[in-house]
């Protein structure tokens, strides 16, 4: 049975959460983003049904926070909160229910960075790990991991420096290049210790990017293949449809943007015919419901 | 990092900025601050908000600076609550994680630096509402706890103690219907609004009764005629004042 980091949430339930959680984490820049946009189409042409999801999807949230964001006035112990509401509900009412459908879940950061950010913002590290207790144990972490030096290239050459990717809040008194160093340096120190608390798997995000993602493909492999089960995970397919539609609707409701050519953060079962271990997703897609919410937007 | 100094956390050792050094959290901390804060709870219809209006008029009149907060006010998180209560989105998790961020931002923006300006600070409702809340909507009560670890000790919690049945009366005669939240209807404790509220209602009854010797809540007897409530109140409150240094007055 899958496990959280200590407690457990009211109506909560661990069993039967059959897919795979698989966390990719590290700092701005790293590119966790690009190696999920590769590893998605990846798996579903394996035949899985892949639901991504990240940092203030949330319909309940994710609109507050980019507001608080944009005023001048959002506090620490706040943003750390704000985030912690993100994180639960997108967990509660996404992954769960796509885990529960077999889904393979990627997730672009998870409660790693938010402890790192809180830490780094002089919250109490006991305080937010307590928080994040309730969070589920993933299958798999994958730390991109970035030198700071290695990173402002990226940075500057791409978006350019943003007031909260370089830390402005936590280190006012500098501009936004020395900010940023300061800011991208403490939050490696804390990726770094948490690399060890929670068992990361490193992987040199330096490299060329097919150079890592050939790297984050063998290892989702080696997860994928170490799971002995290869049936359907539910004898009721009612029961299933019923869950892959939840986290359909969810989605719907997210007003996240994420590019031109996906501008919704909406899972998509798999079309693929190739099956490893995961059951046939294509026969349970409510697609029509999925999408007409969307086309009303 | 040069800019920083760090400090250890049981095997972690944080690296944190010398001016955030301040921010560092103490359970419940002690006040050291100038200012004093008081704090009304009690069920809804326990009659809290009145005696807390009827001080805070006393505290101006004698010239205090006095601010008040009420429960679920944030201006940068109250939008969001909103949403979740309308379109009935929350989980008790969620529901008290976002009032928690509401609380945090106060906090941060008012409570703490009114303290520490001199103020004398009401608050309608404080971390005692949650934790009889969220517990009684299932949440584990010492997560709740350590979730609102970062706020300030208040110098008095009153606790408007009223039984179950005056509360419902009060509440009944005063408006009609009772909302989704309020009423516990996301706990499916009942499919009658009214007997879910009374269930629900009486959860928390039983989470405050649980409070008052964790916390050291005082306790008024709220079925008291409201003059004599506010007496005991101000005679209290008056104590604190006395003791306080520094208070700043109204100018």
């Amino acid at each position: 049975m899958r496990q959280t980091y200590g407690k457990t949430l009211p109506g909560m339930n661990l069993s039967d959460l059959a897919g795979k959680l698989i966390v990719v984490e590290g700092t701005d820049g790293a590119g966790r983003t690009t190696q999920i946009n590769m590893l998605r189409p990846w798996l579903e042409q394996q035949g899985h049904a892949v639901l991504d999801t990240g940092m203030t999807r949330s319909p309940l949230v994710g609109e507050g926070i980019r507001r608080a964001k944009e005023s001048n006035n959002l506090g620490r112990v706040t943003q750390s909160l704000f985030y912690a509401t993100d994180f639960i509900d997108r967990m509660e009412n996404e992954v769960m229910p796509a885990l529960r459908a077999g889904f393979i879940v990627l997730t672009d950061r998870y409660i790693f960075s938010l402890m790192a950010r809180a830490i780094v913002r002089g919250m109490n590290p006991a305080w937010i790990r307590g928080i994040y207790s309730a969070a589920l144990v993933p299958d798999a972490v994958f730390y991109l991991r970035l030198d700071v030096e290695q990173l402002i290239p990226r940075v500057i050459f791409s978006r350019g420096f943003d007031y909260w990717e370089s830390g402005m809040d936590v280190f006012p008194g500098q501009d936004m290049f020395e900010s940023f160093r300061s800011y991208q340096s403490a939050l490696l120190a804390e990726f770094d210790r948490l690399s060890v608390e929670f068992s990361f798997e490193t992987v040199d995000a330096s490299a060329d990017a097919k150079v890592v993602f050939a790297q984050l493909q063998a290892k989702i492999q080696a997860v994928l293949d170490g799971d002995s089960r290869r049936q359907p995970l539910f004898a009721d397919e009612a029961v299933r449809r019923e869950y892959i539609h939840k986290v359909f609707e969810y989605a719907a409701a997210s007003t996240m943007r994420r590019s031109a050519d996906q501008p919704f953060a909406q899972p998509r079962a798999s079309t693929g015919t190739e099956h490893s271990w995961a059951f046939h997703s294509n026969a349970a897609v409510p697609s029509l419901h999925a999408r007409s919410t969307l086309d009303r937007k | 990092m040069n800019t920083g100094n760090s400090a250890r956390f049981g095997p972690f050792e944080v690296v944190i900025p010398p001016e955030l050094s301040s921010l560092r959290q103490r359970r419940f901390s002690e006040p050291e601050f100038p200012g004093r804060l008081f704090v009304v709870e009690g069920v809804d219809g326990s009659g809290k908000s009145t005696q807390i209006s009827l001080l805070h008029k006393w505290l101006e009149s004698k010239g205090y600076g006095v601010v008040f907060s009420t429960w679920n006010s944030s201006e940068l998180v109250k939008d969001t609550t909103k949403l979740g209560k309308k379109k009935k989105m929350l989980s008790p998790a969620t529901f008290s994680l976002i009032h928690a961020t509401d609380f945090a931002d106060r906090v941060e923006r008012n409570i703490l630096p009114l303290l520490k300006a001199g103020a004398v600070v009401l608050c309608d409702r404080y971390i005692y509402t949650a934790f009889a809340r969220d517990v009684a909507r299932g949440m584990d009560r010492h997560w709740v706890r350590d979730l609102y670890s970062f706020s300030a000790k208040p110098a008095v919690a009153f606790y408007f103690r009223v039984p179950l049945e005056t509360a419902i009366g009060r509440l009944t005669t005063a408006r009609d219907g009772f909302k989704f939240y309020e009423a516990g209807l996301d706990l499916g404790l009942s499919d009658d609004p009214t007997e879910s509220f009374r269930l629900f209602q009486g959860r928390i009854l039983d989470e405050y009764e649980r409070m008052i010797p964790e916390f050291g809540l005082t306790v008024i007897d709220a079925t008291l005629p409201v003059e004599v409530q506010q007496a005991q109140v101000r005679q209290i409150v008056q104590t604190h004042l006395d003791r306080a240094r520094n208070l700043r007055v109204r100018p």
